[in-house]
């Protein structure tokens, strides 16, 4: 590093010039005592070390090497700051004095944040990804430039918007990094206003398209508009390419502003939005090949490489500026996605949205469970679980809507009338709420931390079981009369005792197969996760007919009144298709627990 | 009494025969220990601490380090600083030391 050095010799009063801007306590100067430290280090023998009585070695060896750079995220590299960067013009503008390059290299900016925004939701921190840009660093400064200016915003509050849900969720314990914004420009005024200068500028370039396809077929140009650059040829290219990524940009805010509405109000006009991000993902994509062409000068390296969809490295980035912010990660270079793979990676965020988006918020807790699971098979992304989790769970009640006695009410099969009960204030009752809206949050998180999470969570609730049974004893131990109430709260214990069985085996299936997907188990152990599947299986599958049994037990009671069908025995005797289902998986665990007991024999 | 310690605190002792009992430097850096320390390294960073320990190589710990940085590079600009905790500079990039001491203490090192 060619530094110069910036330090300079004691002056005569023995205090540095640069030191004065350190300045010791009031009646205290800075004393030169390297010379001292030199002759000590000479009278020292080998190994030896000066320190005081608290010192301990190993806590020494945690010190942060200086200078060391997989330690020191604070190396002054190419620029002190961000102010120094702009002066040296490392983010001018206008980007270029010639409009149509500057044009060119604004579409750069825009496809390299895509890039970056799409790193930073795969795992890396927002200041070396998103914020690495020195424009939205310093966004005031963008203001002549409408076009950046824009998009600087919108990019800006659309982070804003993505990590306050992640942050509420919670569901990001293992991929903390995502929500840390200390000490980046988050927060700035007016982001309220983004989307009206985002449709400003939108109409501004649709106006602009409209006026060169209008004087390609020798009509004559509104007086009062200039064209978008220098370049008739390429105007019209141009346009459409800036205006696909504009719209994507205020659709993709739009998704999420809709999602976030209570009791998944805004889910229907969120689909809408998600259906026009994924149509200007397609213009997007095929904007590239004109960028490519709409400069003789190729560039260098394989195009699938590159961050913008022209292959130029895009102006006004340094990751290495903010890289003091990305605490407490060490300090290490991180590889932006390429262009091509931000944009896939947005179609599958859009997709799985699409997925939460879709579902029609039933109000059938086992039904609930299927669709999360089920939704976790693609392996969507943190985002995609947040949103998913602040659906699910908002202000304590199931979808903001259902309160979670209810949803247990519903799901042990008890009639509606109970659902209001005041054994619901019973306290091992409220546990038993919270036990169940923990368990819809740890199956939103990701699949390694879901695992962690329920092995942990089934003790609480083989606890809450206890608990339940004792407080059903204590109260209707000895009770041989029996009052109209007394039957329907002993009936409510009697259905959520064998419910919260059945999900506490549940659970456990869930804990096994998750070691499946996250390849836990090695071939030696496989005989005995089956032997284990095919234990649990049997008890749920006992638990899910009992619960089945009850259930249409309530049912029929219900109809009883008006006729006793003859289809009702033949009914009786058959056994649901749940359990079925349930009997082939035991079949197959069985199965392959003597198959493979036999393999280890042999 | 402090400020009896620092009067032979710095000076190196054999330029001056005269308080040879108190000359030993290894004695008087272990008298530094627990002092407010400033090292500045040589990409122009500064750092100030807590002295918690020197090793024969000259490699400093500090404790409760707050690192400074200019944000320019021309000489006269604003300091930046955050809080790093304990920290190890290496001798290879140390460029200054200097401790925290009252004048007097200054002055008899200016005597040296």
């Amino acid at each position: 590093m060619a530094d110069k050095p910036v330090y300079e010799e004691a002056s005569i009063d023995g205090q540095p010039s640069k030191l004065a801007s350190i300045p010791a306590s009031d009646t205290t100067v800075w004393a030169d005592a390297s010379p001292l430290l030199q002759a000590a280090c000479a009278g020292l023998r080998d190994g030896e070390l000066i320190h005081g009585d608290n010192f301990n070695l190993f806590a020494a060896m945690s010190a942060l090497e200086i200078m060391d750079p997989k330690m020191d995220s604070g190396i002054v590299c190419t620029y002190y700051s961000i102010d120094e960067a702009i002066e040296n013009g490392a983010a001018p503008i206008p980007i270029s004095l010639d409009s149509t390059i500057d044009v060119c290299r604004t579409i750069d900016i825009m496809d390299h944040l895509l890039a970056c925004e799409a790193a930073w939701h795969k795992g890396h921190s927002l200041a070396q990804t998103v914020f690495s840009c020195i424009y939205l660093l310093r966004l005031d400064r963008t203001a002549p430039h409408a076009l950046l200016h824009s998009y600087c915003r919108i990019i800006r509050a659309t982070c804003k918007a993505v990590v306050s849900v992640v942050s509420d969720a919670r569901t990001h314990e293992e991929e903390d990094l995502f929500t840390m914004t200390y000490g980046l420009p988050l927060n700035g005024d007016g982001d309220d206003k983004c989307l009206s200068i985002l449709n400003a500028v939108e109409e501004t370039i649709s106006r602009q398209l409209r006026a060169c396809k209008a004087t390609s077929s020798k009509r004559r140009l509104p007086e009062d508009l200039e064209p978008l650059q220098s370049n008739p040829n390429l105007e019209e290219g141009f346009c459409k390419a800036l205006l696909c990524r504009l719209r994507f940009r205020k659709h993709f805010f739009h998704v999420l502003s809709c999602m976030k509405r209570p009791q998944g109000r805004g889910l229907e006009s969120a689909r809408k939005h998600i259906a026009s991000c994924l149509t200007e993902l397609e213009s997007i994509l095929k904007s590239a090949d004109f960028l490519r062409s709409c400069f003789d000068e190729s560039c260098e390296g394989d195009i699938d490489d590159k961050t913008t969809a022209s292959g130029f490295e895009p102006i006004g980035f340094d990751a290495m500026l903010n890289s003091r912010l990305s605490a407490p990660t060490p300090p290490r270079a991180i590889k932006i996605l390429s262009w091509k793979k931000g944009v896939e990676y947005f179609v599958k965020l859009l997709h799985d949205l699409d997925v939460i988006c879709s579902y029609s918020l039933d109000p059938h807790l086992e039904s609930l469970l299927r669709f999360v699971v089920q939704f976790q098979k693609s392996q969507p992304d943190l985002v995609a679980r947040s949103h998913l989790q602040l659906l699910l769970v908002q202000d304590g009640k199931l979808y903001g809507r259902d309160p979670f006695f209810a949803v247990i009410n519903k799901a042990a099969a008890l009639p509606e009338a109970t659902k209001n009960h005041d054994i619901q204030k019973n306290e091992s009752f409220l546990q038993l709420g919270m036990l169940v809206m923990n368990l819809l949050k740890i199956l939103c998180t990701n699949a390694a931390w879901q695992r962690r999470k329920l092995g942990k969570f089934l003790q609480d609730w083989r606890v809450i079981y206890v608990q339940l049974e004792l407080a059903f004893r204590n109260e209707y131990g000895e009770v041989s009369s029996s009052s109209n109430d007394e039957n329907t709260c002993m009936k409510i214990f009697q259905h959520i005792l064998l419910w919260v069985e059945e999900q506490t085996f549940w659970i456990a299936f869930r804990f096994l197969i998750l070691g499946f997907e996250l390849e836990l188990y090695s071939t030696g152990e496989y005989c005995m996760v089956y032997w284990y599947l095919y234990a649990v299986l049997i008890k749920l599958a006992e638990k899910t007919h009992l619960m089945m049994a009850v259930s249409h037990d309530t049912a029929k009671r219900k109809g009883k009144k008006k006729k006793d069908s003859p289809k009702d025995l033949a009914r009786e005797s058959r056994i649901p298709p749940a359990v079925l289902f349930l009997q082939c998986y035991i079949c197959l665990a069985e199965g392959l627990t003597m198959y493979l007991s036999r393999c280890l024999l042999l | 009494m402090e400020q009896e310690v620092g009067e032979s605190l710095i000076h190196l002792g054999n330029s001056d025969g005269s308080n040879s009992s108190s000359s030993d430097p290894v004695t008087r850096v272990r008298k530094l220990l627990f002092r407010r320390m400033l090292v500045g390294i040589k990409d122009g960073r500064f750092f100030l601490g807590t002295f918690h320990c020197l090793d024969k190589q000259g490699n400093i710990i500090l404790q409760d380090t707050i690192e400074y940085r200019s944000t320019r590079r021309s000489s006269p600009s604003p300091m930046e600083q955050r809080c790093l905790g304990l920290v190890l500079i290496p001798s290879s990039c140390q460029n200054s030391c200097h401790v925290d001491c009252s004048v007097e203490e200054q002055l008899s090192l200016l005597k040296v």
